[in-house]
């Protein structure tokens, strides 16, 4: 029987099924077919070579230094907060959410901008720290600052519902115990959310290593990946830019699998 | 007194859960807390165990003032309605976690957390995660974690709710015997009478956020202090009439004057009132029993002549099959129905028959008394058929 025939007889006989079936099908081929056609481009284009000249290692090391930067950066500041949404209730709460997912909300090309008005090379802020030799923009460290202005609030928002998702009476149980709420937190939330946060984390990186539009803003230069990517399709067109593109597509997948993993294992129950 | 809570008041934005709360445990005791849910025992036991911290009011343990005070500080065991044992340990490893806090020599904490295992019969079952357990295994290690620091008070939030009924008893039975076992002052809270009588030295029972009476659970449920009580320990019955005399004490019931064996209070003669009693403790008459049975006009000869008389007579309304017993509805002549717990075979609908009020058991309230006789709705009655309190 022929997917045509299955399809045919599944519209006949179970209608209820058919609609998201035939949909869904519709959406994935969608996502899909970009990545075949794409990719199918490698085989007449030398990956490794263009990954060997040294603008393209360059950005790939640019982007390898900066993206776990901003992960880190996004994580260490973002789970306590992440944590006090989850748990407290105070005046003012609903504009503090609000302003998290701020940079979500915002075109990232525009945040870059507003980052700009804020680090820039003529702003006070800026001024002084060039004066001392740390440039906030066109250095790594405005790329760390565009990619953490973008992606911090995945991992905030991901770890929060992790955080509320864990009964708070373990927590409770925990006190009770006889362990203060610092000892309750790390002993009890922070693994029970553990899940939650690496999920928080992957996105963060993901969302940080693919980081175009605010990049571009504050730190035209150095180039990452991405920066590389829209340089060589304007100057070169798509076969240019396959290698560095096959390289943050690579890497994304393999960090998503690996934290993933490393993420899951030491659990006694997995939930 | 292991605690003492002295005029504890709790409200959510002005709205009070639990409402100048004043009682003692003595080291030892099992108290039960009982009340209705949303009666605000548990906002009382969070805040005993400093998870809430009071409006109003002092907490004191141990003759120390600890109302300020964080839960860690405390050692109070603290054992919630649903499971908090942590997934991501094993049962040993839940046990150890609270020993650990106030235990450094790992051979001595060891040793401890075995004890505790095997106090509640799972020694066995040390290296197993939570998930793996039964819902009556993770009670019992949730007892062990709590019970394992020796801590001053137990506090047991609704422990056996989550139960069904016959693990229910088997854990009920379990907690009285860990308490004497270990003598560990413990606070019961629960909606459920029929646990906390069968588990309690004393009750105290809430509605509305304050407490509505403290006792002994048989002289709370025999001479309840108030309606709410009445009803909240268990089925409730009730006539009511006029009280025509106080010694001995009299109440008109419709046409018929009846001897009432309670205590009047400072109610006086001519008061409307509403005799409450336990349906089991009515006693039944039926016609054709030759020697106690009044006969068609015996309402006019126990109105005319016969002052002692303990008994109404009626009319058979309903009769319902509970298993042990039989319920059998008796109208009297006030227009009140009776209910009676009857476990021979019940008389017919419409038969006329006499409802006999017990010697003591009948305690009189002012008028407009709702009794709780439907069973399995609100408080849950005594004398059902699965009844463990019998």
């Amino acid at each position: 029987m022929s997917v045509a025939d299955s399809v045919r007889s599944l519209v006949i006989r179970r209608p209820e099924r058919a609609v998201p079936v035939i949909l869904g099908a519709l959406l994935l081929g969608y996502f899909l077919l970009p990545f075949v056609a794409f990719l199918s481009r490698t085989g007449r284009v030398a990956v490794v070579a263009g990954l060997s000249e040294p603008g393209a290692r360059a950005a790939v090391r640019n982007s390898l230094l900066t993206a776990p930067v901003s992960t880190a950066i996004a994580t260490i500041f973002g789970v306590p907060l992440a944590y006090v949404l989850a748990r407290r209730s105070f005046p003012g709460k609903r504009v503090v959410e609000s302003v998290v997912v701020l940079p979500l909300v915002v075109p990232p090309v525009v945040g870059g901008a507003m980052l700009l008005t804020v680090v820039g090379r003529f702003t006070p802020i800026g001024a002084a720290a060039a004066a001392v030799g740390i440039p906030l923009t066109d250095s790594l460290l405005g790329v760390v600052l565009a990619q953490t202005f973008v992606a911090a609030p995945f991992v905030v928002i991901t770890a929060r519902a992790g955080f509320a998702g864990i009964d708070d009476r373990l927590e409770r149980a925990s006190r009770s115990l006889g362990y203060g709420p610092v000892a309750t937190f790390r002993n009890v939330s922070l693994p029970l959310a553990r899940g939650a946060i690496v999920a928080g984390v992957v996105l963060t990186f993901a969302r940080a290593i693919g980081e175009f539009g605010a990049t571009v803003m504050v730190a035209y230069n150095p180039r990452t990946m991405p920066t590389r990517i829209w340089v060589d399709f304007i100057g070169g067109g798509i076969d240019e830019i396959v290698p560095v593109s096959v390289a943050l597509l690579a890497i994304s997948v393999l960090v998503l699998t690996a934290v993933q993993r490393v993420g899951r294992v030491p659990t006694v129950i997995d939930r | 007194m292991i605690v003492e809570l002295d005029g504890v008041t709790r409200r959510y934005g002005g709205e009070p859960a639990v409402e100048d709360v004043s009682f003692g445990v003595a080291a030892g005791e099992l108290v039960a807390v009982l009340g209705p849910s949303g009666c605000g025992k548990t906002t009382l036991v969070q805040a005993i165990a400093g998870h809430v911290r009071p409006t109003a009011g002092r907490i004191r343990l141990r003759g120390r003032d600890v109302t300020g005070d964080p839960p860690e500080s405390r050692r109070i065991g603290l054992v919630f309605q649903e499971s908090t044992l942590y997934p991501h340990m094993t049962a040993f490893e839940n046990v150890a976690y609270g020993v650990a806090a106030r235990e450094d020599d790992p051979e001595s904490r060891a040793a401890t957390v075995t004890e505790y295992l095997d106090l509640v019969g799972l020694d066995d079952q040390g290296d197993a995660s939570p998930g793996s357990l039964s819902g009556g295994q993770r009670r019992r290690v949730e007892l062990a974690r709590a019970l394992a620091p020796e801590p001053d008070l137990l506090v047991l939030d609704e422990p056996l709710s989550a139960l069904d009924r016959s693990l229910r008893t088997r854990l009920r039975d379990a907690i009285a015997r860990i308490h004497r076992e270990t003598g560990v002052t413990t606070l019961f809270v629960t909606h459920d009478q029929r646990d906390a009588m069968a588990v309690a030295d004393r009750l105290v029972v809430m509605a509305d956020g304050r407490v509505a009476a403290t006792g002994p659970p048989r002289e709370l449920y025999e001479a309840p202090s108030t309606p709410f009580v009445a009803s909240f320990l268990g089925r409730s019955t009730s006539v009511s009439g006029t009280l025509t005399g106080t010694n001995p004490l009299r109440v008109a019931i419709g046409d018929t004057a009846v001897r009432v064996d309670a205590a009047a209070g400072d109610r006086e003669p001519g008061d409307a009132v509403t005799c409450h009693v336990r349906p089991r403790a009515l006693g039944l008459r039926r016609d054709g029993d030759a020697t106690r049975l009044p006969d068609d006009d015996s309402s006019t000869r126990a109105t005319a002549g016969g002052a002692d008389s303990a008994r109404l007579p009626g009319e058979v309304t309903a009769v319902a099959d509970a298993g042990r017993h039989y319920d059998v509805s008796v109208r009297v002549a006030s227009g009140d129905e009776l209910v009676t717990e009857c476990t021979a075979a019940p008389p017919a609908v419409g038969e006329s028959v006499a409802i006999e009020l017990p010697e003591g058991g009948v305690t009189l309230f002012g008028p407009g008394f709702e009794p709780s006789t439907a069973a399995g709705s609100g408080p849950t009655p005594a004398g059902r058929p699965d009844d463990g309190t019998e």
